[in-house]
């Protein structure tokens, strides 16, 4: 078995990738209605989370400002939709990404000649300026109203698969919920091979050790600014696939908030793997479950002023705990716990 | 064949390198020794474009001052540096890896390649190197080098923290790739008996500027040259 994974690894990564997306797609047929979209919203976010993971944990780049290319995906879906309803969405979901990689490629000229908190900064302006040139921009963007399209329709083919009285119900719940992790799939598998790619070993040396980077042929410069664009050209899909999904995209969405929520998801499942990006994905569709548990054991009113804040509190403790529990994440603590049980 | 001629490097106010000249040829070992702060790894780092020199550095006929580390690197010219720059955290194969980024060679003959002339990597293909001792880690660095089939081998300190029969043994395997892979090696030691041992020829810097050169055995018996970089009274 092993044998075969290392002379095929890319065959091996392709029906990896097929078994976990029949598997997910399964369990969309036995999820409710709002589980799927609770799926399909964490898919989406597992998109963004995985170019971040590429970005922070292979090429050692941290950005604060993914959020702002999520928000270009998620108009330049929008506005497209708006003016070719009847085009396939794969268009949709390629010229976010691409306009998203480009927008990468803009903040990464000057970006990629800084480090480490002036980076940051750099970004964190990039994310604080987003929402009110969206606000402004009021012929492209719709202003504070923000833009609508018609949500994704239901082929008939897929209809017909669900019988009973809420069949229709069902049925387009499912839909998007399916379609998102098509699309997260290919995402999955795309990066799953960049990562064990040329690129993606130059770009561990980047991050590791610049000098022996540069003495093995790599250009810092020119690797820094491709893992920058390819970070943004999946965070211009995931909001692509997240205005797909709620039918809408409007400026407050994609603030600052969103990305440091995206930075502890990612901290929070394992920076710079692929499983990491799934869990961290799972833990934002599942969060609000998570606070509503811990207003039932709390007593905590969620109408006050605290309960309207818990989520924030929640995942602060959260990240807390996983940095100094499990540094690596909880696919990290997965693998500890494993190596423990063999002990 | 490395040509060296007039380089100067400066930090600052202090100057590293003074007018340098000398000539590496093609498939011998050239070891540079001195003092520290002499300027032997300041000179390893202009050659493979690391710092910034004035003068000439040529490969043949290449002028090599002026380009882009990486250019230089992907022109054959493999430099391991003061530490080795292995990657603790990462496997033997997975450094081994590391150096093809330049290369053109199919991935698996490469490392079919390193794994016959360093059998006792292949051995511990799958170790992470923070597991290795010096020696290996010594021969990890150098394998990663020679990985991409470089013309020109830069080593700087080989020796640095091995135990001595363990230098003796990186010595040889030096004096061995450069016969059989007919590389031109420039090899900066402090360990300067050692290195006179396999070398060529030599050039001793002092502050920056050639002190002597020539024929390594030469250098090995000049008296002075004795006493002030191999330790030995006349």
């Amino acid at each position: 078995m092993s044998s075969l994974r290392q002379r095929f690894p890319s065959a091996w990564r392709l029906v990896a990738t097929l078994l976990l997306l029949v598997l997910a797609v399964a369990l969309s047929f036995v999820l409710s209605p709002l589980d799927d979209s609770k799926l399909a919203g964490g898919a989406a976010i597992s998109i963004v989370i995985l170019g971040l993971s590429w970005l922070i944990g292979w090429s050692g780049q941290v950005s604060l400002g993914n959020a702002g290319f999520m928000a270009i995906g998620a108009y330049v879906t929008a506005i497209w939709a708006n003016h070719h309803a009847t085009s396939p969405i794969v268009w949709s979901l390629v010229l976010s990404t691409v306009i998203g990689g480009l927008s990468g490629l803009v903040l990464a000229l000057p970006a990629t000649r800084l480090r480490g908190p002036y980076l940051a900064g750099m970004t964190l302006a990039f994310s604080f300026a987003v929402t009110p040139l969206a606000l402004n921009w009021r012929g492209f963007t719709g202003g504070s109203g923000g833009l609508f399209i018609n949500f994704l329709s239901t082929p008939a083919w897929f209809g017909g698969l669900f019988s009973g009285p809420d069949a229709l119900i069902r049925a387009n719940a499912q839909w998007p919920a399916d379609v998102t992790l098509v699309v997260a799939a290919v995402a999955f598998y795309f990066m799953a091979n960049l990562f064990h790619s040329r690129v993606g070993r130059a770009m561990r040396l980047v991050r590791d050790n610049e000098v022996a980077a540069e003495l093995s042929g790599v250009n810092l410069q020119r690797a820094r600014t491709l893992a920058f664009v390819i970070s943004a050209a999946y965070a211009g899909l995931g909001g692509s696939v997240m205005t797909l999904l709620s039918g809408s995209v409007t400026p407050q969405t994609y603030g600052l908030t969103l990305s440091i929520l995206l930075l502890t998801l990612m901290v929070l499942g394992g920076i710079g793997t692929l499983s990491g990006a799934i869990l961290g994905g799972l833990i934002y569709s599942y969060s609000d479950n998570l606070v509503s548990l811990v207003n039932k054991v709390s007593g905590i009113n969620p109408t006050s002023t605290l309960g309207a804040n818990l989520k924030g509190i929640v995942f602060g403790v959260l990240l807390i705990l996983t940095m100094m529990l499990a540094p690596r994440g909880l696919v990290g603590a997965g693998a500890w716990l494993r190596r423990a049980a063999r002990r | 064949m490395i040509r060296v001629a007039g380089l100067s490097v400066t930090y600052g106010a202090v100057r590293a390198l003074r007018d340098v000249s000398f000539e590496a040829p093609t498939g011998q070992i050239t070891t540079v020794i001195g003092a520290n702060g002499a300027g032997k790894t300041t000179l390893l780092r202009s050659i493979s474009g690391l710092a910034r020199a004035e003068g000439s550095i040529r490969l043949d006929e290449r002028e090599l001052l002026g380009m882009a580390t990486e250019d230089v690197a992907r022109l054959g010219v493999a430099h391991v540096p003061e530490g080795r720059g292995v990657i603790a955290e990462l496997t033997v194969e997975e450094n081994l890896r590391l150096g093809t980024l330049a290369s053109k060679v199919p991935l698996a003959e490469s490392l079919a390649s390193q794994y016959a002339q360093f059998p006792a990597l292949e051995r511990r293909r799958r170790n992470y190197a923070a597991t290795l001792s010096g020696g290996e880690r010594q021969m990890l660095a150098m394998a990663r080098a020679l990985i991409a089939r470089p013309s020109v081998l830069l080593l700087d300190e080989p020796s640095l923290g091995l135990a001595p029969q363990v230098t003796a043994e990186t010595m040889r395997t030096i004096a061995q790739l450069c016969a059989s892979e007919s590389l031109t090696v420039i090899l900066v030691e402090q360990n300067a008996k050692s290195a006179l041992r396999i070398a060529h020829d030599a050039v001793v810097l002092h502050l920056g500027q050639v002190a002597a050169a020539g024929p390594s055995r030469e250098i090995a018996a000049d008296p002075e040259l004795r006493r002030y970089y191999l330790g030995v009274a006349s």
